[in-house]
């Protein structure tokens, strides 16, 4: 029997997490929340994904609105140039022996990084999963060896933390002052997305759920160096310096 | 500035037939194609951004980096899990919310060059989702009281979080979260079984 408590706002409310979470109505741990639930729970992953599709009916009500004449010219001119570049990234000589060595180095830069992560937690609040048994947060990691033409004499560490989307990257290999680092992943997509700049020091990036996604075991991670501000192009447009596999511990 | 089309529904038909075939052709790097997807969609696309940025300069780069993403990734597109045109327009809401929310700040403003939604009349991308539960999700919402079901449909076509939509409607966050969440349920109840 349930007591008969007056409705006060917020305490017996359904849990509609899963449709919240569809709709982009969750922001800040709320949301880091959500996604973990999606990462540990399947059958929750897969309401999301009913939910996405109920209100995809929506998309029936947008307002058309011709866009400026001077965006088509803009938008070829962009995907005009750098494909060349692309295949570089491509691991397709590199092939086996190449990501197991990755992976070992990856596993072997674990312990160091542990000691670099541990100093400065990331704070956290009430954790809200807490229903389900082990709640999966994925530590990846991966250790980037310079290429070919590459410059960084050590590998670079970097580690993902799923479970809040912080990414560290331990350096950057050195650039031209008129140059900059550029990460990247290339996912199941075969795709190069930016993940953001490097500075020389340790670089901490928060990413947004969109890359989040992006990074899964097996991913790559490539740092091109690319005039200041980064590749100008969706794509990189300089020479891939270091590669890596992410691995998951 | 603001056009309807509202072809009958064999043209629905055939354009996305066109539609689905130029995105799949521009799955294999094929410029012409992509440039059909451009023509086919961008007043579709520029709506949404602009609808939820709110602002032209914006709403424009946002575009342009949506067809970008569209290029690099029509390859990825499956023709049995969406429809070209909800791929497309799930695209654009994303790239456009992940715009509003780095801006940081909540607009308490109106947004002045935000076109408005229209309430029920379909446009012509609605009779190219034409399927027999494409009415499912406005009939379920009728259901629900004003105050849920235009907080649910402010979210999707703001693409604002809890927070601004408690802002907005002068009510506390906890409120807000009540009369949607009561709203879903009621919508889950209503649409699906197994939601």
């Amino acid at each position: 029997m349930t007591p008969d408590l007056p409705p006060t706002p917020g305490s017996d409310d359904p849990d509609m997490q899963a449709a919240e979470l569809a709709l982009d109505l969750l922001e800040g741990e709320e949301r880091a929340s959500a996604l973990r639930r999606v990462l540990a729970d399947p059958e929750f992953a897969r309401d999301v994904e009913l939910w996405r599709s109920y209100f995809a009916r929506f998309h029936d009500q947008w307002p058309a609105v011709d866009a400026p004449e001077t965006l088509e010219p803009r938008v070829m001119a962009s995907i005009a140039a750098p494909s060349a570049t692309i295949a570089v990234l491509k691991p397709t000589r590199r092939s086996f022996g190449w990501s197991v060595a990755a992976v070992t180095s990856a596993i072997a830069a674990s312990l160091a990084l542990v000691l670099v992560l541990r100093p400065n937690p990331v704070p956290v609040r009430v954790p809200v999963v807490v229903a389900q048994a082990p709640v999966a947060r994925p530590l990846l990691l991966a250790s980037l060896a310079g290429t070919a033409d590459g410059s960084p004499k050590d590998a670079i560490a970097a580690a993902f933390d799923s479970g809040t989307g912080l990414l560290r990257i331990a350096a950057a290999p050195d650039t031209a002052a008129d140059r900059v680092a550029e990460l990247w992943i290339i996912g199941g997509d075969g795709v190069p997305h930016s993940l953001g700049l490097l500075s020389k020091a340790p670089t901490a990036l928060t990413l947004p759920p969109v890359d989040r996604a992006r990074l899964g075991p097996g991913g790559t991670l490539a740092i091109s160096v690319e005039p200041l501000g980064g590749s100008p192009t969706a794509l990189p447009t300089g020479p891939v310096v270091a590669t890596g596999v992410l691995a998951q511990v | 500035m603001t056009s309807t089309h509202a072809p009958p529904s064999a043209n629905a038909d055939a354009a996305r037939a066109r539609l689905a075939e130029a995105l799949l052709r521009t799955g294999k790097e094929d410029r012409a194609a992509f440039r059909d997807v451009y023509a086919l969609t961008s007043a579709k696309l520029f709506g949404i951004c602009l609808r939820i940025c709110g602002e032209r300069q914006a709403a424009e780069d946002v575009l342009h980096d949506v067809y970008i993403t569209i290029w690099k990734r029509a390859g990825a597109w499956e023709p049995g899990r969406a429809s070209p045109i909800t791929w497309l327009a799930t695209i654009a809401r994303n790239r456009a919310i992940d715009w509003r929310r780095a801006q940081g700040t909540r607009r308490a403003v109106a947004l002045d060059e935000a076109p408005d939604v229209a309430d029920s009349s379909p446009d012509a991308f609605a009779a190219m989702e034409s399927g027999q539960d494409a009415d499912r999700l406005h009939t379920c919402l009728a259901l629900l009281e004003e105050r849920q079901k235009a907080s649910i449909r402010t979210a999707f076509f703001d693409g604002v979080t809890y927070a601004e939509l408690a802002d907005r409607a002068g009510v506390p966050l906890g409120t807000m979260k009540s009369w949607v969440r009561r709203g879903l349920a009621r919508l889950k109840d209503c649409l699906g079984r197994d939601a």
